[in-house]
C-alpha cells in the first residue's frame, strides 16, 4: 500500500494500478471493487445511469456483502 | 437548499501547510494520515517544493505552484455510489460524510475516488497526544476516513478549520446555492476550475487562479459576532466583488458564510477569542 496515504492526484493512466493497490488484501472481492469504481466514474460523467449501475451490480453485491444499500436504487426496484 | 462549497484561491496560497496541520488537529487525524494537504510540483515527492530563492537580490522570483487537495465533496460522488452499506453518503447540505459505525472497510470508495482523498485505518489509530486533539472522536481501526468540511463546526455556524486558519485568507467557504454568498460571488466573478472536470464528478471545491481575489473577507456568523473591528488594511466595499447586476445583496437573508451587502471584509483580530 502506498504510504503515506494522503490526498493526491493520480494521472488517469495510472489510476487503475493505484486503485488495485488500494484494494490489495481486502477481504472482499477486489475485482468487483475495481469494476464498480470504473463504472461509478462512468455514472458521474453520464455514460451510465444510476439505475443501470445499480442493476448491474446488485446481485454481485448481495452475494458478496449480503446487502445492497446503495443510494442508486431506482424507484420500484425489486430487491429480490 | 444549502449546498456547501469551497473556493481556494491558488494565487493567494503560500503553501504553508497551515490548512493541513489545522485539519489534522481539529479532526483528530491519526499519525501518518492526512485528510488535507498541499501538493507542489517539481520536488522529489508530490508535496516537496522545487526551485530556489532569487540570487543576489536579482530580479528573479520564487514561483511555486501549490495545489491544496482534500475531499472535493463531489455532487456526483463515485464513492457514494459504490458503498454497499451506505456508510458514505451525501448530507442534505451537500457535504459527503462517512458513518463510521456502518463502514465495513471494503475500501471500494477509496478505489472509486479520483482524488485519492480517503485514507484507511490499517492499524489502531495513534494520536499525538494520546488522548487526541480537536473536537472529533477518533475513528476505529478498519474504517475509511476523510475530510468532512468540518461538518461539526459547520453545524455550529462556523467555517471549517482549514478556512479559519489559512493565514493567506485563500480559502472561502459557504453556500453555493446562495447567490449572495462569498463563494458564489467569487465563482461568478473570477475564473475558477474544478479538479478532473472530465470525470463529471462536479466537485464542490473550486480553484481560483489567474487573478488574485480579496480572499476570505468574512468569517462565519458566530465568529463575526465576536469581532469588533474590521481589517486595518481594508477600506471596505471595493474589496468585495460586486453583484453581477450591481444590486445590493442585503436581501440574501444574512446566511452564514456570506457577505451582507456592502459590508466591509472582516479579519479576525489577534486574540479576539477565536472560535473553538
Amino acid at each position: 500500500m502506498n504510504d503515506p496515504q494522503q490526498p493526491r492526484l493520480t494521472p488517469i493512466d495510472e489510476w487503475e494500478d493505484e486503485a488495485a493497490a488500494m484494494l490489495d488484501g481486502v477481504e472482499y472481492d477486489t475485482d468487483l471493487g475495481l469494476r464498480m469504481a470504473r463504472d461509478a466514474i462512468r455514472v458521474s460523467n453520464g455514460e451510465l445511469s444510476d439505475a443501470e449501475f445499480h442493476e448491474k451490480y446488485h446481485e454481485e453485491l448481495l452475494a458478496e456483502f449480503g446487502e445492497d444499500e446503495r443510494p442508486t436504487k431506482p424507484e420500484g426496484f425489486d430487491d429480490d | 437548499m444549502t449546498n456547501y462549497g469551497l473556493v481556494i484561491d491558488q494565487e493567494r496560497c503560500i503553501g504553508c501547510q497551515a490548512c493541513a496541520v489545522s485539519c489534522k488537529q481539529e479532526n483528530n487525524v491519526p499519525m501518518g494520515q492526512f485528510w488535507n494537504r498541499v501538493l507542489t510540483e517539481g520536488g522529489d515527492k508530490i508535496d516537496t517544493p522545487s526551485g530556489g530563492y532569487p540570487e543576489d537580490g536579482g530580479s528573479g522570483s520564487l514561483d511555486m505552484e501549490y495545489q491544496p487537495t482534500a475531499c472535493q465533496h463531489c455532487e456526483n460522488a463515485p464513492c457514494v455510489k459504490v458503498c454497499p452499506v451506505n456508510a458514505t453518503y451525501t448530507r442534505d447540505d451537500g457535504i459527503v460524510e462517512i458513518d463510521y459505525d456502518k463502514c465495513i472497510g471494503c475500501r471500494y470508495c477509496m478505489a472509486a475516488c479520483p482524488y485519492n482523498a480517503r485514507v484507511f485505518n490499517w492499524d489502531e489509530p495513534e494520536q499525538m497526544p494520546e488522548e487526541g486533539t480537536g473536537d472529533v472522536a477518533a475513528r476505529p481501526q478498519g474504517v475509511v476516513e476523510k475530510c468532512t468540511f468540518c461538518s461539526h463546526r459547520v453545524d455550529e455556524g462556523l467555517d471549517p478549520a482549514c478556512v479559519v486558519n489559512c493565514p493567506a485568507d485563500a480559502r472561502i467557504f459557504g453556500d453555493l446555492d446562495d447567490e449572495g454568498s462569498t463563494v458564489s460571488k467569487y465563482i461568478n466573478e473570477y475564473e475558477t476550475d474544478q479538479l478532473l472536470e472530465d470525470r463529471g464528478t462536479n466537485p464542490k471545491t473550486h480553484y481560483l487562479s489567474g487573478e488574485m481575489s480579496p480572499g476570505r473577507p468574512q468569517t462565519s456568523d458566530k465568529m463575526e459576532s465576536e469581532l469588533d473591528d474590521v481589517s486595518p488594511w481594508s477600506d471596505g466595499a471595493e474589496d468585495v466583488p460586486s453583484d453581477a447586476d450591481g444590486s445590493d445583496s442585503s436581501d440574501s437573508g444574512g446566511s452564514p458564510h456570506s457577505i451582507e451587502g456592502d459590508a466591509a471584509p472582516h479579519v479576525p483580530a489577534v486574540g479576539s477569542g477565536g472560535d473553538d
